[in-house]
């Protein structure tokens, strides 16, 4: 991420933790461009045609209607042109298959939700952080 | 209908019962989570936005509506805990009983101003048991003696005897003790003797422990010391069959 | 809270000594694991003497001398047991073919080292800030 700014992709059903994603990616000072979808077929519709270029990072909730984050990480994968894009799961579940499988679809990591705004900042801090270090 | 057709009715109809009562709890735990959790967010925005040059009664009031949320929070996530009592953690491992009783005391806040006294009377420190709950009755018990204590100085006294069929265990404190009327109500889950506004917490510690207790066999009891103060004692069995 | 064991496969002895003492001052709560070659990397993974539980994270420190870390990756990725590892590979080059086919198999990141060690410190220290937020699937022996 060192000389342009790459597009991100949030794939989050519900609009608090939009909100949340959205003032944290603004307290930390982060100027990607942040496309929304509210479930996987909406995200899968996005990255066929509306983001261009493609998001080098997808950060995806796993409870969501019509196509879980699990469902969709799973056409992500074997899509010739997505299958690369990172992906940061964000979810409220703490179950262990869940992470299990997201881990078996290679997520870059599995995070889940603070329960307070204040930590969801600093998390975000440390993506920040962390993303600015990787090549993508 | 005979008394065995009877009998089976009243098992099915029981396990039906406990089955619709594990999804209520877990779907008023689980599922008002997350409207719960908005409501937090969105007062810390509003809060955010407003700026701390803002009116402080606003302020104050913004605080007092996110700490009424976050107790609505713990008290859910009670629920959940005692609803789950016999459905987590319910390993049976080797447990060295002075060593947990030391992890327990690791894990507490606030014990700057403790002194523990412990005794043991034991012909084996070790012994097979569910580990994680008895470690969660004593820290509770523990946690309890410290919390709800009233003193800069704060002594709370363990005392561990191995019998042949079960331990008894005793933890007591030199606090200000329960009063009388309202001794048989600790029990209940979310009772706090004080107001929630004095000492923070949700008052589900004792429910939990003494679920716990009962779900191995054993019994809970509460007596006032000779100093006025707290003693919890409760005996665990060596065979616990559930 | 961090995962038990991180494997590091660095062939440089001088960037080991450097990552080691970068994890020691950092005080990072994990046993760290080194082999020297992907062939060497493969049997900590697997086999008889495979660290255990199995390393959730392997850093795999690629450089000039011939270290790509991409027949360990293609490997790892194809073992059901070892699939799922977060994989991140350092580098201080510039090697784009690399990256695109490392990216390709799904690692957690290709991360710019400083190429001055005294940088090494706040390197680590985000990824350790990173490896702190994240969850880990449960340890298996």
């Amino acid at each position: 991420m060192t000389h342009r700014l790459v597009n991100i992709l949030l794939v989050e059903d519900d609009e608090i933790d939009v909100m949340n994603v959205k003032r944290a990616f603004s307290k930390n000072n982060i100027k990607n461009p942040l496309f929304v979808a509210g479930n996987g077929v909406e995200a899968l519709e996005m990255l066929k045609s509306v983001i261009i270029p493609l998001p080098r990072i997808i950060i995806l909730d796993i409870n969501m209607p019509k196509m879980n984050g699990i469902e969709f990480l799973k056409v992500l994968r074997e899509d010739e042109k997505l299958k690369n894009i990172s992906v940061f799961v964000m979810t409220t579940s703490n179950e262990d298959s869940d992470k299990i499988d997201a881990y078996n679809l290679n997520v870059a990591g599995y995070i889940l939700k603070p329960l307070s705004f204040e930590k969801f900042i600093s998390s975000v801090a440390t993506l920040k952080n962390f993303w600015q270090l990787c090549e993508m | 209908m005979d008394m065995k057709e009877s009998e089976n009715n009243c098992r099915e109809e029981l396990i039906a019962l406990k089955k619709e009562y594990e999804e209520f709890v877990y779907i008023v735990s689980h599922d008002i989570k997350t409207p719960m959790r908005a409501i937090i967010n969105i007062a810390t925005w509003i809060e955010d936005d407003l700026g701390s040059n803002a009116n402080q009664d606003i302020l104050d009031n913004f605080s007092l509506l996110k700490n009424r949320v976050v107790r609505l929070e713990n008290m859910m996530n009670a629920l959940l805990e005692v609803s789950r009592v016999d459905k987590t953690k319910m390993e049976l491992y080797e447990v060295n009983i002075p060593k947990l009783v030391n992890d327990c005391i690791k894990m507490l806040d606030n014990k700057s101003n403790v002194e523990f006294h412990i005794t043991y009377h034991l012909k084996d420190e070790n012994c097979i048991t569910l580990g994680k709950k008895l470690e969660k009755v004593l820290f509770s018990l523990l946690d309890n003696a410290i919390r709800f204590h009233d003193k800069e100085k704060k002594n709370v006294i363990i005392e561990i005897t191995e019998n042949d069929a079960d331990y008894e265990i005793s933890i007591s404190d030199d606090g200000p003790g329960i009063p009388e009327e309202v001794r048989d109500k600790i029990f209940s889950i979310f009772y706090t003797v004080n107001s929630k506004d004095v000492v923070d917490t949700t008052g589900a510690g004792l429910t939990i422990s003494n679920k716990i207790i009962k779900m191995v066999g054993g019994k809970l009891h509460y007596a006032p010391t000779v100093s006025n103060g707290s003693l919890f004692k409760f005996n665990w069995p060596k065979t616990i069959s559930i | 809270m961090i995962c038990s064991n991180i494997l590091l496969v660095d062939n440089n002895k001088i960037d080991v000594v450097s990552t080691k003492n970068a994890f020691s001052t950092l005080g990072i709560a994990t046993t760290l694991h080194f082999a020297e070659s992907e062939n060497e990397a493969w049997s900590l993974l697997q086999g008889d003497h495979k660290i255990s539980p199995t390393p959730k994270i392997i850093l795999i420190d690629i450089n000039e001398n011939g270290l790509s870390g991409l027949n360990l990756l293609y490997n790892i990725r194809r073992h059901p047991d070892l699939k799922s590892i977060l994989v991140f590979v350092i580098t201080k080059a510039n090697d784009d073919e690399n990256k695109v086919a490392a990216l390709n198999l799904n690692i957690a990141g290709y991360i710019r080292k400083p190429i001055e060690s005294e940088n090494n410190i706040d390197f680590f220290s985000i990824l350790n800030d990173y490896w702190n937020i994240i969850e880990y699937s449960s340890e298996k022996k």
